[in-house]
């Protein structure tokens, strides 16, 4: 990429003057790999945004069109860049979507920091002008917000299919939308119900099928195969289920032992204690009447031997092995048991009930589907399938972004209208506001404010749309008060976007605007890079 | 006869101007360097690494700025030798004093080069500081009787110290949060029990001060989520079973039965420790190694709530606040102390689940989440606010303060004017020099912001001549303004602290007349 080798001057180890020229170019050429890096992500912003080709150092290749993961692969080195790409990492964090948006923005505030410092502002004026913009900014998004009920299925689904019609997975928002929307309402807690842990949505991806065929399951998924070598069950109803951190394998110490054999006899002898030393833990095992297991994955020795599975067969026990560790949380959650360490613990009371344990072909592989859970805690899986790898990734990743959407409306309940609309308005307001503030300050926010435009710019341009049209036809509307008008990227004209069912959270706005801002400011205050250890 | 050869190959001697002029050429090197950062419209350097990653780090802090250079200049190395120390010693103005230690090196060449000799200006220099601190202390206010008009003072010097971070958008917020968290400390200056936890997200202003100790861990599967009134035992304890540590060790056996047995033993020992430590009447346990499962599972049985895996800061911390002690034996239950606290729970910042401990024994534990936009805002933060705290610890304990801005350098550069004049002699050139260097520093702060330094200074310098003035330099309106009525406070012992040592560095590297580098330490051939 051409744009990213803009490289600073490298300053040598034994520099010794530093002047003010210098000082000039550096801030300078930071702002300018930085609006590189904005620049490159351009085009993929809006419903109709191009997505992009990642081939990785290992060969890989990604497609996708969240900013977030195209920036993350980038690895830029001009620290400058770097700090964009933390940028929209950040946004990723706080809200989950509009992580390109919030790099667009800062791109554009950079432009307009390259002009006024060119027109010999100070760096600090700008960049204080630019914390009263934003904070303006944000009181003028929160006084645009229409609040949100929880109940309001409907605006929900709205703003999580917004969020999804600018990704691969664009046509399959009908289906994708409520589906984030229930599964992060199913997680809420009642008694907090401003905190999402979105941990407790497990999204589990299997090739094969199309997207139309994810589905949401009440209950849990197992991308695994049942452990049925010995021939045991695949399916079994009114499941008794275990979750077990011990193994059903010869006993081994912590210690180094060896058995020590000296004749033959013996060696059977042996044989048939392993035998019996399995066969008594299974009884025990099945004295509670427990029949499915999950066995926890070790490192030590083998969960299961090809003996104890046989056993487990006669036994009619569904066994699954190998669950990872960090799993076992979520899995007692949900079907509300204790994991058992120890085969001396493994009483009924630990146990999760299920209407139905089954294993199911899907495509190329199988997963074991947990069903009719008893008193399931408050987690959900969803199953997303894909033709393709690229695909199946790029779905998980919107599905990402679309429960994070649906997550910041559960903690900051307001929505606002999409498609630019809030940009506009914040440029025209903003604008106004400048007006009524004096010399250097009033310059400075002036501009940013037209810096704000850059949003529906991008989405019209990326519509292919004229940008120059829409952004002055969408200011006159704005200025006789249709404070909701946007672009609607289907019709290809100005509508108001409210009405279009266009909407996204109040908080993905106002994040991208602060964080944007901080960020510039930083770069902004930066006049040299010293090369250290 | 000159000597053929006195040193060994490859170790250099630089002599009497050379080696004085390599030394005033890199101490200003770094002062300039660091210069922009100075003052609430200070600059803010990227530090590259060259190492693996090319992490960046972005900064204001002088400390951390000097801390990270590679430098292979001896005199240069002085002057961040001693950013250092003012950094351990006080916290902050450790930009400051390299800025005057490199102006009074400037001065002090420009001296050397009218011929004047190094002890002489010595001489002059160690009177000059000396004036000046007298000066200073004429000045200092000390409201320590008074509470509320002491939190005030508090208040002004943590937003002055904050107005040239990164946190000065939001310094109201933050000199309260650390004016609150030093005030606990009831004047200590164990910063130790002041926790900070930087979570990414949300913007600065979500930061807050929370009273007791957060740790970042999650609670094991099964157990309660929430204590009250705990009993903590705070342990460093491996919880797998007691192996034989002699290498090689291992048994024979010659049944499986007795491989069983053995298994069954090394349990039976977990298990034995495990109801020895529930022995010990608690509800909390907390590792600072792993729990493995099977322990884990014995503690959720009891209801016992086991933390695993703390890390080891995080484990004395607690144990410091929680007033236990760390135990790894448990055979003696009443000799361990035990930590106590009111109230466990699980809490959420962020999207990170964390264990807070409020209502701890030690009243003056608390803990700052700083929240920010991401790493590099995080870790500056932090830098910024541990100045902060640095100086407001000090203050609480010498609660003389100065007023900022520029002004007290114009007090001291005053007093030492009027002390050039009265002393006769080549000195008076020196302490004259002295308090040119002085008036630097207002010089640097106005320039940073862009003002015209010349013009302010020269203002600033006529306010001054009155007697009893309060002017300084207000860079927000760019003028010549009134510091007691704008609330820009500096505490005394930064002052004081930034004053001697720039001195001392510079008497140290002016009185240098011979450089010698040692040969460099060949590596011994591999081959």
């Amino acid at each position: 990429m051409a744009a990213m080798s803009v490289q600073a001057p490298r300053s040598s180890k034994t520099e010794s003057y530093v002047d003010n020229k210098r000082k000039d170019d550096i801030r300078m050429s930071n702002i300018k790999s930085a609006r590189a890096v904005a620049d490159a992500v351009r085009t993929s912003l809006g419903p109709k945004g191009m997505d992009k080709m990642i081939s990785t150092a290992s060969g890989e290749v990604i497609i996708t069109n969240d900013g977030a993961t195209i920036l993350n692969k980038m690895e830029v080195l001009q620290p400058a860049a770097k700090m964009l790409v933390e940028l929209s990492k950040s946004q990723d964090v706080v809200a989950g979507d509009g992580t390109t948006t919030v790099v667009v923005i800062a791109g554009a505030f950079l432009k307009q920091c390259q002009t006024l410092l060119r027109s010999g502002i100070h760096p600090t004026v700008a960049s204080d002008s630019l914390h009263k913009t934003s904070m303006k900014a944000v009181d003028i998004l929160t006084a645009m917000a229409v609040p949100v009920e929880l109940s309001d299925r409907d605006s929900l689904v709205k703003s999580a299919s917004t969020s999804l019609n600018s990704k691969v997975v664009s046509q399959y928002s009908t289906l994708l939308a409520p589906l984030a929307v229930d599964s992060v309402l199913s997680v809420v807690d009642p008694v907090k119900p401003d905190l999402v842990d979105l941990r407790d949505v497990k999204i589990v991806k299997k090739l094969g099928g199309t997207v139309d065929d994810t589905e949401l399951v009440k209950g849990l998924v197992f991308d695994k195969k049942v452990s049925h070598t010995a021939g045991g069950p695949t399916r079994i109803e009114n499941a008794k289920i275990a979750v077990i951190q011990f193994q059903i394998s010869p006993p081994k110490t912590d210690i180094e032992q060896s058995i020590v054999v000296s004749d033959y006899t013996q060696m059977d002898r042996i044989l048939k204690e392993e035998r019996n030393y399995i066969l008594s833990m299974i009884k025990k095992i099945k004295a509670t009447g427990c029949n499915v297991l999950l066995i926890q994955k070790s490192i030590l020795r083998d969960a299961v031997t090809d003996l104890s599975l046989h056993y487990l067969a006669k036994a009619k026990i569904l066994v699954i092995k190998d669950v990872e560790r960090d799993d076992i949380e979520f899995i007692t959650k949900t079907l509300n048991c204790l994991p058992i360490a120890n085969i001396e613990h493994f009483r009924a009371e630990k146990l999760g009930f299920a209407d139905m344990v089954e294993e199911v072909s899907l495509g190329d592989g199988k997963i074991v589907k947990v069903t009719g859970i008893k008193d399931m805690g408050r987690t959900t899986t969803v199953l997303v399938r894909g033709s393709n790898q690229l695909v199946l990734d790029e779905a998980e990743r919107s599905l990402h972004d679309a429960l994070c959407v649906v997550r910041c409306l559960v903690n900051k309940k307001f929505l606002i209208a999409g498609g630019g609309a809030p940009e506009i308005e914040l440029s025209r307001q903003l604008g106004a506001w400048s007006k009524v503030l004096h010399g250097m300050e009033s310059f400075c926010v002036k501009s940013f404010a037209e810096a704000l435009e850059v949003v529906p710019y991008t989405l019209a341009e990326n519509a292919g749309l004229n940008p120059i049209t829409i952004v002055t036809e969408l200011r006159n509307r704005h200025a006789q008060g249709e404070i909701n008008a946007g672009i609607n990227v289907r019709k290809g004209q100005i509508t108001n976007i409210l009405e279009e069912n266009v909407v996204q959270p109040l908080l993905v706005s106002t994040s991208a605007i602060t964080l944007a801002a901080e960020c510039v400011r930083m770069i902004l205050k930066i006049d040299d890079i010293v090369t250290v250890r | 006869m000159a000597v053929e050869k006195l040193f060994k190959d490859e170790a250099t001697e630089e002599k009497g101007e050379r080696a004085r002029m390599a030394s005033f050429v890199g101490a200003m090197a770094i002062a300039d360097l660091v210069k922009t950062t100075l003052g609430p419209k200070g600059m803010d350097k990227i530090l590259q690494s060259t190492g693996r990653g090319h992490s960046v780090t972005v900064t204001n802090d002088g400390a951390t700025i000097l801390k990270s250079l590679h430098i292979d200049n001896p005199a240069a190395k002085v002057l961040i030798e001693i950013s250092k120390v003012q950094d351990d010693e006080v916290g902050d103005g450790t930009t400051s004093v390299v800025v005057l230690a490199g102006e009074l090196l400037r001065e002090a060449e420009k001296l050397v080069g009218s011929k004047i000799h190094p002890m002489t200006i010595i001489a002059g220099y160690r009177m000059a500081s000396d004036c000046a601190r007298r000066a200073l202390l004429d000045r200092v206010k000390d409201n320590k009787d008074d509470a509320e008009k002491f939190r005030l003072d508090l208040m002004r010097i943590a937003m002055t110290t904050l107005s040239s971070k990164i946190l000065s958008q939001d310094k109201e917020h933050f000199a309260k949060l650390a004016v609150d968290a030093v005030m606990r400390l009831k004047g200590s200056t164990n910063l130790e029990s002041i926790q900070i936890i930087k979570k990414a997200g949300g913007s600065l202003k979500d930061s807050f001060l929370d009273e007791g100790f957060i740790l970042d861990k999650k609670i094991g599967l099964g157990q309660p989520k929430r204590i009250e009134n705990a009993n903590i035992l705070v342990a460093n304890t491996a919880m797998d079973t007691d192996k034989v540590k002699i290498y090689g060790a291992r048994v024979r056996v010659d049944s499986m039965a007795k491989v069983a047995q053995i298994e069954g033993a090394e349990k039976e020992k977990m298990r034995e420790k495990v109801q020895k430590i529930i022995g010990h009447g608690i509800n909390c346990f907390v590792n600072r190694q792993l729990i493995y499962n099977f322990p884990e599972e014995l503690f959720a049985d009891a209801g016992i709530l086991a933390i695993e895996h703390a890390d080891f800061d995080g484990i004395e911390r607690l144990g410091l606040v929680t007033g236990g002690e760390i135990a790894s034996t448990f055979d003696n239950p009443e000799s361990v102390k035990l930590g106590h606290c009111k109230l466990i729970e699980e809490i959420m910042i962020g999207e990170d689940k964390l264990i807070h401990f409020s209502g701890v024994e030690m009243g003056e534990a608390c803990t700052i989440v700083l929240r920010g936009a991401s790493f590099h805002v995080l870790d500056e933060a932090e830098r910024s606010l541990h100045d902060a705290l640095c100086v407001l610890s000090q203050t609480v304990n010498d609660s003389r303060v100065l007023l900022g801005g520029g002004w007290p350098e114009m007090v001291m550069a005053k007093a030492v004017d009027e002390l050039a004049r009265k002393t006769p002699g080549k000195k008076s050139h020196a302490i004259e020099a002295f308090s040119r260097a002085l008036i630097a520093i207002p010089t640097t702060i106005a320039d940073n912001a862009g003002l015209d330094s010349a013009e302010l200074v020269a203002q600033l310098r006529a306010e001054h001549h009155k007697e009893d003035s309060n002017a300084g330099i207000d860079v927000i309106t760019g003028a010549v303004g009134d510091m007691s009525e704008l609330g820009i406070s500096e505490a005394f012992k930064v002052k004081q602290a930034v004053l001697l040592s720039a001195t001392e560095a510079a008497e140290m590297i002016l009185r240098v007349d011979e450089i010698i580098t040692c040969a460099p330490r060949r590596r011994e051939d591999r081959m």
